[in-house]
């Protein structure tokens, strides 16, 4: 179905008011007004309305938040400024989309996320980081020989037998990579990674389950063996959910101190 | 960088008007360097109005702290991406803030609870008179919705304050979809002119 264009641009007044519900809808209308000189400057307008309607309905904050939200800034990193550069457009993630339950049944494994319990692949997994294969690569090398992992964990097992297992990875910006199967009907996940930066002590990776409205940890990453970490499970995931992995004082914190280095929508 | 700062005093507003945009993106440029007085200084400027409206369109008093503390933490963050040439600092927070505020209506599952609000529908005066500041934007944009039409300003009210997608008002005020979003141009267009934004 195609929006005449007059019909479109009716469309600046609910999408500076963020009244466009339909995710696809929205971004159609995001990439008309990037490239539509007048829409977009009819929805700035828009939002500095929009701007004063939000101080005329100012109300004082609870007292205590000021201080709450001071504390979290002390202790909370920064992004940096997004320098533009004429690379090719980043892709921060790979799929293996719908990696149905009948071909995990047919005997994929994972190995990197079994890694501890295949040392025989860690020469591979070696010699792939060293030639920083692509991500796409790391990720279908560790999809492999599912049938032995599943033997081992009968939780893993049911996970990873569920239908319409996803399989997501990305890459840290600070090195290594999560690998992630997701069973969204069982609403788990399990998380493995290849590679992160090895932490000072006192420093541990934390998994955070990062909703739009709250944050809830998923659990520690348990220790790196051979550069790798045993899959851990996280129940509760709700669709909107990004999976945020982040460096934590030990023995890990209530809400995330540090930017993700790991920050994948599930 | 110090929070307690002595030096912090150099980011107190000046400006009369209530938001003295300029000093704003001034302000956010010292935030993106990690300048802690300076968030300081924003957070005392736009505190209220981002928890005012997210509190307007979340109702929850618990969950509207959260996410009004959420969306200050995200301003502080990622103010190194803040664009004035996208626009003022106040209106920048004031997207994150109410986009975060929607996140939260539309995350929600309990849509039988929104259900009872819609006989709330108009700005509630008194609630009004909560507000921090006896500012000018209040006075202003009272002043100017009361110039719209009456479907444009529920129309407007529905979707800003109420969090409501324009299929939903169009669905409660009943009319077509293309005549809702035409209400909704039409009002900001007035409301734009009205309160002189350029």
């Amino acid at each position: 179905m195609r929006l005449l264009r007059q019909d479109m641009h009716a469309l600046t007044g609910a999408y500076a008011l963020d009244a466009i519900d339909r995710a696809a809808e929205r971004e159609r209308f995001t990439r008309h007004v990037n490239g539509c000189s007048s829409c977009a400057s009819e929805v700035r307008g828009f939002r500095e309305v929009a701007t004063a309607m939000a101080f005329a309905a100012a109300l004082e904050p609870p007292p205590a938040m000021r201080a709450e939200v001071l504390a979290a800034v002390a202790r909370t990193r920064q992004v940096p400024p997004e320098v533009r550069t004429h690379a090719r457009p980043r892709r921060s993630r790979a799929w293996v989309p719908w990696l149905s339950g009948a071909v995990a049944a047919a005997g994929i494994v994972i190995a990197v996320l079994f890694g501890f319990a295949q040392a025989h692949t860690q020469h591979e997994l070696n010699t792939a980081r060293a030639q920083d294969q692509s991500l796409a690569a790391i990720q279908a090398r560790t999809v492999r020989e599912l049938d032995q992992a599943r033997n081992q964990d009968q939780l893993l097992a049911a996970i990873m037998a569920a239908p319409h297992v996803r399989v997501l990875s990305q890459r840290s910006a600070s090195g290594g990579a999560a690998v992630v199967l997701l069973a969204s009907v069982r609403h788990q996940l399990i998380v493995a990674t290849s590679g992160l930066p090895r932490l000072p002590a006192g420093k541990v990776y934390q998994l955070w389950l990062i909703g739009p409205v709250k944050v809830v940890s998923a659990g520690l990453l348990p220790a790196q063996v051979s550069g790798q970490t045993a899959p851990v499970v996280a129940s509760d995931v709700t669709h909107g959910d990004r999976l945020g992995l982040t460096v934590e004082p030990a023995p890990g914190t209530r809400q995330p101190t540090t930017t993700p280095i790991i920050d994948l929508p599930v | 960088m110090n929070p307690s700062d002595p030096d912090a005093s150099r980011f107190r507003s000046t400006s009369t008007d209530g938001r003295g945009e300029r000093d704003l993106d001034d302000l956010l440029i010292y935030v993106a360097r990690g300048d802690q007085a300076a968030f300081e200084a924003v957070y005392d400027r736009l505190a209220g109005p981002v928890y005012g409206v997210v509190r307007r369109v979340l109702r929850d008093p618990s969950q509207s702290e959260e996410v009004a503390q959420e969306v200050l933490l995200e301003v502080w963050r990622t103010a190194a991406r803040f664009d004035p040439a996208m626009g003022g600092a106040a209106t920048w927070v004031m997207t994150i803030a109410h986009r975060r505020a929607i996140d939260g209506v539309r995350a929600s599952t309990a849509a039988a609870e929104r259900e009872q609000r819609n006989a709330e529908i108009n700005i509630p005066r008194d609630e009004v008179a909560e507000a921090v500041e006896a500012s000018l934007d209040r006075e202003r944009v009272r002043r100017c919705l009361d110039g719209l039409t009456e479907i444009q300003r529920e129309s407007i009210t529905l979707a800003y304050y109420g969090g409501y997608s324009y299929r939903q008002v169009a669905d409660l005020l009943k009319v077509t979809l293309g005549a809702i979003k035409t209400r909704i141009r039409d009002g900001l267009i007035r409301m734009r002119d009205c309160l002189g934004v350029s």
